[in-house]
């Protein structure tokens, strides 16, 4: 049997990078057919193939780390610089809505009435619920970070229930954030106003549903023992994640709902 | 009684849920039997493969119908 004379990782030929595209083409295609054709069928098979790569492609690279010892400290630096890269790119896609929210707000137009907030827009108090929203997302910074220490210093017990509460209170953040959405006095429609509140916190709650997830996935491979106290990656990619997600959220706060108000 | 009821160990069906199964995983994907990571874990992986590309697969078919049908013209009446 032949063996690699380096420590980089060569992987098994994989049908998900293909799939994935395919799947990227369903949505996408699904977004049109569902606009213009009122049909969701291909939108609903494109988002159902993607939850499937998804799924099998990062189980596969648990299967290739934890099962298999692929990841050495050379594949685990390459993972560290691509999460990095990730995330910057994230923050870029961010920047693009916080311009637009500046372009309009700070030379609001006559048919706005001049003003920021708009003429006729009530804005949400931001010492509310939104105050509440920054208060939990900070603690599940400490939370994580509680996990992080916990895992390091081989308390199972302890990893298990800070990043247990990291989970919970993302889930109370979600569940704030919707009833705030049901409950606002303004919708996306109603002028630039809605549409930048509305985008830019709507991909945030998207981001952390997603970091959620992730660290779900994290907390479920935790209680399985896949990770030990100096090797423990996944985690850390998350807790990452996590951050990105709550100091996108510290500007939003400042400015959207604060300085907008 | 409750006292003793509330103190009974786990039994040994739950015990096993906790224990650390990752040795037995390691030696089922690092078993030498050719097979690509993505269906080396068993029957199921081959049936989500499939499930997979089948949607994928007849998924993009539909596409290309569907740009077909939406580049023809519309019929005059």
């Amino acid at each position: 049997m032949a063996h690699q004379a380096h420590s980089y990782h060569m992987v098994d030929p994989s049908p998900w990078p293909i799939f994935g595209a395919a799947a990227g083409l369903l949505t996408t295609s699904g977004l049109i057919t569902w606009f213009h054709y009122n049909s969701s069928t291909l939108l609903t098979l494109g988002l159902l193939s993607m939850l499937l790569v998804m799924l099998q492609w990062w189980r596969d690279v648990v299967r290739e780390s934890t099962f298999q010892g692929h990841h050495t400290p050379t594949v685990q630096k390459g993972l560290r610089y691509g999460m990095i890269l990730f995330i910057t790119s994230e923050a870029f896609f961010f920047l693009g809505f916080f311009w637009a929210f500046f372009h309009s707000s700070l030379v609001p137009t006559p048919e706005l009435g001049g003003q920021w907030p708009p003429a006729g827009i009530k804005p949400l108090n931001p010492l509310e619920v939104p105050l509440l929203n920054t208060a939990i997302l900070l603690a599940s910074g400490v939370t994580v970070t509680w996990a992080h220490h916990s895992i390091t210093e081989g308390n199972r017990k302890q990893a298990i229930h800070a990043l247990t509460l990291t989970i919970l209170l993302g889930f109370y953040f979600t569940a704030l954030q919707a009833m705030e959405y049901y409950e606002a006095p303004f919708s996306i429609a109603d002028s630039v106003y809605g549409s930048t509140f509305f985008v830019a916190t709507g991909f945030h709650g998207l981001h952390v549903i997603i970091g959620s997830s992730f660290l779900s996935v994290c907390l479920l491979r935790l209680i399985k023992f896949h990770f030990t106290s100096n090797h423990h990656f996944g985690f850390e990619a998350a807790a990452w994640y996590w951050h990105f997600v709550d100091v996108i959220w510290l500007f939003l706060y400042m400015t959207i709902y604060w300085w907008g108000s | 009684s409750l006292r003793q009821v509330s103190q009974r160990t786990i039994s040994t069906a739950s015990r096993r849920q906790l224990e650390n199964r990752v040795p037995e995983k390691q030696k089922l994907f690092q078993e030498d039997n050719g097979l690509p990571v993505y269906l080396k874990g068993g029957i199921m992986d081959g049936l989500l493969y499939k499930v997979t590309m089948g949607i994928t697969v007849l998924g993009t078919g539909y596409v290309i119908y569907e740009l077909l049908m939406a580049s023809m013209p519309k019929k005059q009446k």
